[in-house]
Parts: structure tokens; C-alpha cells; sequence
């Protein structure tokens, strides 16, 4: 079996959010609860002051501490999908201790005050355990893996598009949206991003483009010292999460 | 004796039908708000996922934990100068407990699928698992031991045995409940292999306080009521004890706050310097909460005095209460990994839904505390330490 890996570019990723909409668009989140996301940092001052950014979907950890502290096995990481890590909504009773647990914050209750205004949860109320119930849903639903309209008192995350990549051919070394054969199983965010700056394969396969960007271009995981070992590296430069600073509110 | 215990009388009714109506009113609001709001209905959010009610239930189960602790001074240590406050220790340390699992349980998202999801997942790697067998094993050795002290049954050697089985309950339950955070590297704050030691030390502090504060309550805050092995208790060793509990609880914060603060990493010292350490209501708590009661019970003069341990023991409610707050909360305020989205210290206050479920979880316990005062003897002893003792010989201990 595959082991999903996605390989994000910095030094083509401009920072436009295109994937953000797209994982938006394509899971049904509700606005500001971004399973996907492009993180910003400003650093120093000028002259030399930058300005960063990284994407930063969930990152799928080898050794997920999501998945150790969760008390239901709600949250698990399946190998036999490509050591993606759900969140069995059947059973997840929302104590939100894996959103504690989590280094990376991609883990999301929505139960919770709108992120963004207006709140959609009052203009298209959730019925039949939903959230929220807008008039488009995507056709995928299956809440044993986190898919679908995200329901009440649960928490959600990126599921890596599995909905679409489980569909994909065995065996097949990467997921290349250029490819037409493989268009329609390439992770949305992977698939919208403008200037082809994500990547998505099969780390485990010696052949994959991915595991050649990885080693030729040096690639990296973010945080790595927290031993979680993402299935997400990134490359070029500025791949480092910055440490927190507060900011004068100008 | 028991005839002096006011709770059995009117004004135990009355505070009964008070603290009902606190109760069901601070469950309503919280229920209403729920159902109309969701979670919504909380402050709590993706950035702080742990907010009041949390550190509500931790504050409850750690106090119930510190009476339990309280109550194996005499009967697993068999400090006999305790005896008159075991049977109450038991009981409040049953009752706390329950009241902080009906706060947790409003505080989650799906209460009741907990009852199976638990069981059947045997998630053992999870501390939050252990939270569920270990609490449930307290609860269940409370009650047992209880019934046996209920049943006069002071001495056999199964109520030793209850007795010490849940003495280890207690402490693996609240250690636990400690690890649940200090196992958290991602969480710098927290991450402390001797959180256990803290939360016991806190705890029984805590526990400490509700003891003085409910004894006295039952008496209608008039010591001379009290049978005489607990006024003797209450003029000896236990202020003693509580002044150096709370002087323990001191040290520990102290030294948590100098590190935090030598510490240059921001979940750590930010924490300490931006955030605790610039609230007026922490402070407030620190020196009104935990400083000034330690300094009154200190004075060999005032400790004694019925009006001063009962206002230390309200003092301590506040200050225990906040420094579990700022604890859960503290460690959660700096945005894990979110650039500018969150480009300052995650700001978190209690929504009115939260505070209603803190006070229904406070209301339960006097609705609880009433009830038992009422129905069972609370200050019952074994028949052999009603007659008084010299003083000085509060303290023995027998093998
Ligand atoms: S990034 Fe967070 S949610 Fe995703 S697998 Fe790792 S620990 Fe779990
Ligand atoms: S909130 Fe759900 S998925 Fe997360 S740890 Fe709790 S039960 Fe598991």
C-alpha cells in the first residue's frame, strides 16, 4: 500500500490562498475553520524585514500524537489508506484533547463562535446532525473517515482528499494533476495550486516524484522536533516556522 | 450531637431549596444556551479548546481527589485525631467529584456515545482513557467506603483494605489527571513530569479548604456546637496542616513561575510575563487567595479562630479556583503554529454559558452536601475517640 506524502514548494508558493478555497469548496468547511491553510509570518524589521508564508494542510504525522491521546480511537491513522489520519465521527464525543495535542493546530471543533461573519451555521441551520446543511454538499460522505458535512460536537481535519485519492489506480508512484488519467484522485488544494507548487505521491515508492523532490531539493518537515514525523515536507527556502512574538497592534 | 448539626434543621432546608434553584437555574441557562447556540454558546475555541468548564471539572476533581487524600490521614494512617472528620472527607470527596463530572459531561460534544466509545476503543495509550477507568474506580471505592462507615464498619479488615484501594485510587486518579497535561510536549506550558506532585499538593489544599469550610457549615459556623473531637481537631493539628499545605501550594507556584519566567521560550515566559502575571484577577487571587490565608495561618493566635480558618477557606476556594484557570487557560494562549491569523496572545473569557455551568457545578455540591448532612452522620466516629483525649496526643498515630 501507498504512503501519501505531499511535497510543498515555497519558492513557487505565492501565498494566494487558491488552495484554501479549493479544500473550502471541496470538503464543505464552513468559512475560517480551514482544514487547509496558508499561515503568514513578518519577521524583523527593515532592513532586512521579510514577509513568509506557509500552507499547511494537516500533516498527516507518521508517530501522530492526534492519534495517542485520542480516548475513543475516534481519531486513528489507517496504513491500509496510505497512513492517513481520520477522525471517526461515530464516535469522536468531542473532548478535544487531540486539538490540545496536536502541534500543528489543523484540527477544528466548528462547534464553536463563527469564525467569519455572517455565521452560516444560522443562515443554512444544520439538520440531520450537521452543523450546518448548505444547499451545495459534495457527493462523498463517510463519517467513519471524517467526510462529509462536518456534524455537531465533533472535531474535523484535513483527510488528505481521501475521498478522491482512494480512488486513484494501485500503485501509481504520484498523483499529477497534469496527468489526465490522474486529474480526477489529486487532492484539491494539490490540483488548484496556480503555480504547481504542491506535490502528492507515494512515499514509500522509490520512483515517486515526490520522494526526488524530497532528496534532491533537501526537503524538510516543519516543527520536526516534536517527533510527530510529518508525511508533509517542504522545500526551498524559509521552510521554518518561526517562533511566536507578539506584535504592536498598529 | 447531631442535633447541633443545622443542616438537619430548617436552615439546611433552606439552603437546600437555594442551592436547587442555583442549580437548576445555571443548568437551564447552560442546556438553553446549548441547544439554541451549540457550543457557540462557549468562548472556547478552536484556538483555546479548553476554557472554563474545563478547568471547572479539573478544579472539582482535584479537590474531591484532596479530601480523598484528607481521608486517608485516618483511615488508611489511622491517625486517630482525624477520625472526626473521615466520614465528611468521604462523602464531600464523593459529592465534588460528581458535581465536576456533571460540568464535564455539559461540556462535551457527545456525552453519552463516551459511555461506549470508551470502553469498546481500550484506547490505553490515551491519558484521557485512564482519566474515565481511574475516576470511575474513585467513585466506585468512595461509595463502597462510605457504605461502610455508613454501617460503623471502622476498623475490619475490609475497610482497611477499601480504605487503602482507594487511597491508591486517589492517587493514580489525580496523578493521571495531572499527566493529561504534563505529558504534553507541544504544549511547553504544561510539559512537567512532576505535575502529579502539584496537582496532589493543590489538591488536598483545596480539599483542605472545602473540609473546613462545610464542617463549619454544618455547625452553623459555631464551633462550640461541635462535638468535642472536632473542636479539638480544629484548634490543634488541622490548621497546622492546612497552613503548610498552602505553604507547599506557594512554593510550587513559585518555582513554576521563576522558571517559566528564566525560560526565553515564548509558550513559556510569554505565558507567565504577558499573560498571568498582568491580570489583576490573578493577582488577586495569588496574594487574597493563597498569600493571605497562609499568613493568617501562620499566626498561632488566629489560625485557631473559627472566623479565620472559615475565611481562609473561602479565600482558598477563590485562588485555587483561579490558579486552576489560569493553569488550563495558560496553556493554550499562545497560538500553536497559526503566523499573523493569531498574532497576539489568544484572548479567552468565560461566556455567561460557562459561568452557569461553574455555578451549577458549585450548586450541586451544597444541593449534595445538604442532602447528606440531612440523611446521614457526617461527624460519626468510632465509638472509642469520643471520649476526650489529652491534648497533645492529637497526633498519634497507631500502628
Ligand atoms: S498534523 Fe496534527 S492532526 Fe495531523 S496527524 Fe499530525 S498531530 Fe494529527
Ligand atoms: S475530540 Fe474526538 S477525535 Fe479528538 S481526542 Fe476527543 S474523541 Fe478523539
Amino acid at each position: 500500500m501507498a504512503k501519501w506524502g505531499m511535497v510543498i514548494d515555497l519558492d513557487k508558493c505565492t501565498g494566494c490562498q487558491a488552495c484554501t478555497t479549493a479544500c473550502g469548496m471541496e470538503n464543505n468547511t464552513l468559512p475560517g475553520e480551514n482544514w487547509q491553510d496558508v499561515l503568514y509570518y513578518s519577521e524583523g524589521e527593515y532592513p532586512s524585514g521579510q514577509m513568509k508564508w506557509l500552507p499547511r494542510p494537516c500533516m498527516q504525522c507518521e508517530d501522530p500524537s492526534c492519534v495517542h491521546v485520542c480516548p475513543t480511537r475516534a481519531t486513528y491513522k489507517d496504513e491500509a489508506a496510505g497512513g492517513i489520519v481520520f477522525v471517526d465521527w461515530n464516535k469522536c464525543i468531542g473532548c478535544k484533547y487531540c486539538m490540545i495535542a496536536c502541534p500543528y493546530g489543523v484540527r477544528f471543533y466548528a462547534d464553536e463562535k463563527p469564525l467569519v461573519e455572517p455565521d452560516l451555521k444560522s443562515i443554512f441551520p444544520g439538520e440531520n446532525g450537521q452543523l450546518w446543511s448548505p444547499p451545495y454538499q459534495g457527493p462523498d460522505e463517510d463519517w467513519r473517515r471524517g467526510i462529509g458535512i462536518q456534524p455537531k460536537g465533533v472535531v474535523s481535519k484535513c483527510t488528505f482528499c481521501y475521498h478522491r485519492v482512494s480512488k486513484a489506480p494501485e500503485g501509481v508512484a504520484d498523483l499529477d494533476e497534469d496527468d489526465p488519467e490522474l486529474v480526477e484522485f489529486v487532492p484539491a488544494c494539490v490540483r488548484t495550486c496556480p503555480p504547481k507548487a504542491r506535490y502528492f505521491g507515494d512515499l514509500d515508492n522509490p520512483q515517486s516524484n515526490v520522494n526526488r523532490l524530497i532528496g534532491n531539493k533537501r526537503g524538510v518537515r516543519l516543527r520536526d522536533e516534536t517527533g510527530n514525523r510529518p508525511q508533509v515536507y517542504y522545500l526551498g527556502a524559509g521552510a521554518g516556522v518561526p517562533a511566536f512574538q507578539r506584535r504592536e497592534r498598529s | 450531637m447531631t442535633n447541633s448539626n443545622v443542616m438537619k434543621g430548617g436552615a439546611g432546608t433552606v439552603l437546600l431549596v437555594l442551592s436547587l434553584l442555583v442549580m437548576v437555574a445555571g443548568f437551564g441557562y447552560a442546556a438553553f444556551s446549548l441547544s439554541a447556540h451549540g457550543h457557540a454558546a462557549f468562548n472556547a475555541s478552536s484556538n483555546v479548546p479548553w476554557g472554563q468548564p474545563i478547568s471547572t471539572y479539573l478544579y472539582f476533581a482535584l479537590a474531591s481527589s484532596g479530601l480523598g487524600l484528607l481521608a486517608a490521614i485516618p483511615l488508611v494512617f489511622r491517625v486517630k485525631a482525624y477520625y472526626p472528620v473521615a466520614k465528611r472527607c468521604v462523602f464531600l470527596a464523593f459529592i465534588v467529584l460528581i458535581s465536576g463530572m456533571a460540568v464535564l459531561a455539559m461540556e462535551l460534544g457527545h456525552t453519552f456515545r463516551m459511555i461506549w466509545a470508551i470502553p469498546f476503543g481500550m484506547q490505553i495509550e490515551s491519558a484521557m482513557f485512564w482519566m474515565g477507568v481511574l475516576y470511575l474506580l474513585d467513585l466506585i471505592f468512595l461509595l463502597w467506603k462510605f457504605q461502610r462507615l455508613e454501617g460503623k464498619d471502622w476498623d475490619s479488615k475490609t475497610a482497611k483494605q477499601i480504605g487503602v484501594a482507594s487511597f491508591l485510587g486517589v492517587l493514580l486518579a489525580s496523578g493521571n489527571l495531572a499527566l493529561i497535561f504534563g505529558m504534553m510536549s507541544m504544549r511547553p506550558f504544561w510539559f512537567d513530569g512532576s505535575l502529579p506532585i502539584y496537582f496532589y499538593l493543590t489538591g488536598i489544599t483545596s480539599g483542605m479548604a472545602a473540609l473546613v469550610f462545610y464542617t463549619y457549615l454544618a455547625y452553623g459556623f459555631k464551633r462550640e456546637a461541635m462535638p468535642e473531637p472536632l473542636q479539638r481537631l480544629l484548634t490543634g493539628n488541622l490548621p497546622v496542616l492546612f497552613a503548610a499545605l498552602l505553604g507547599v501550594t506557594l512554593l510550587f507556584i513559585l518555582v513554576r513561575m521563576v522558571t517559566g519566567l528564566y525560560s526565553n521560550m515564548p509558550e513559556v515566559h510569554l505565558v507567565w510575563s504577558d499573560y498571568i502575571l498582568t491580570s489583576p484577577v490573578y493577582h488577586l487571587s495569588l496574594w487574597g487567595g493563597l498569600v493571605l490565608p497562609f499568613l493568617l495561618l501562620l499566626s498561632r493566635n488566629l489560625r485557631v479562630q473559627p472566623g479565620v480558618q472559615v475565611l481562609c477557606a473561602m479565600l482558598v476556594f477563590a485562588g485555587l479556583f483561579a490558579e486552576r484557570y489560569y493553569f488550563v487557560v495558560g496553556g493554550q494562549v499562545i497560538p500553536l503554529f497559526k503566523g499573523t491569523w493569531a498574532w497576539d496572545i489568544v484572548h479567552y473569557t468565560p461566556s455567561a454559558a460557562e459561568w452557569s455551568l461553574t455555578l451549577m457545578g458549585a450548586a450541586m455540591i451544597f444541593v449534595l452536601y445538604v442532602l447528606g448532612e440531612k440523611y446521614f452522620n457526617l461527624s460519626d466516629t468510632p465509638a472509642d475517640i469520643t471520649a476526650p483525649e489529652p491534648s497533645g496526643a492529637t497526633a498519634k498515630v497507631t500502628a
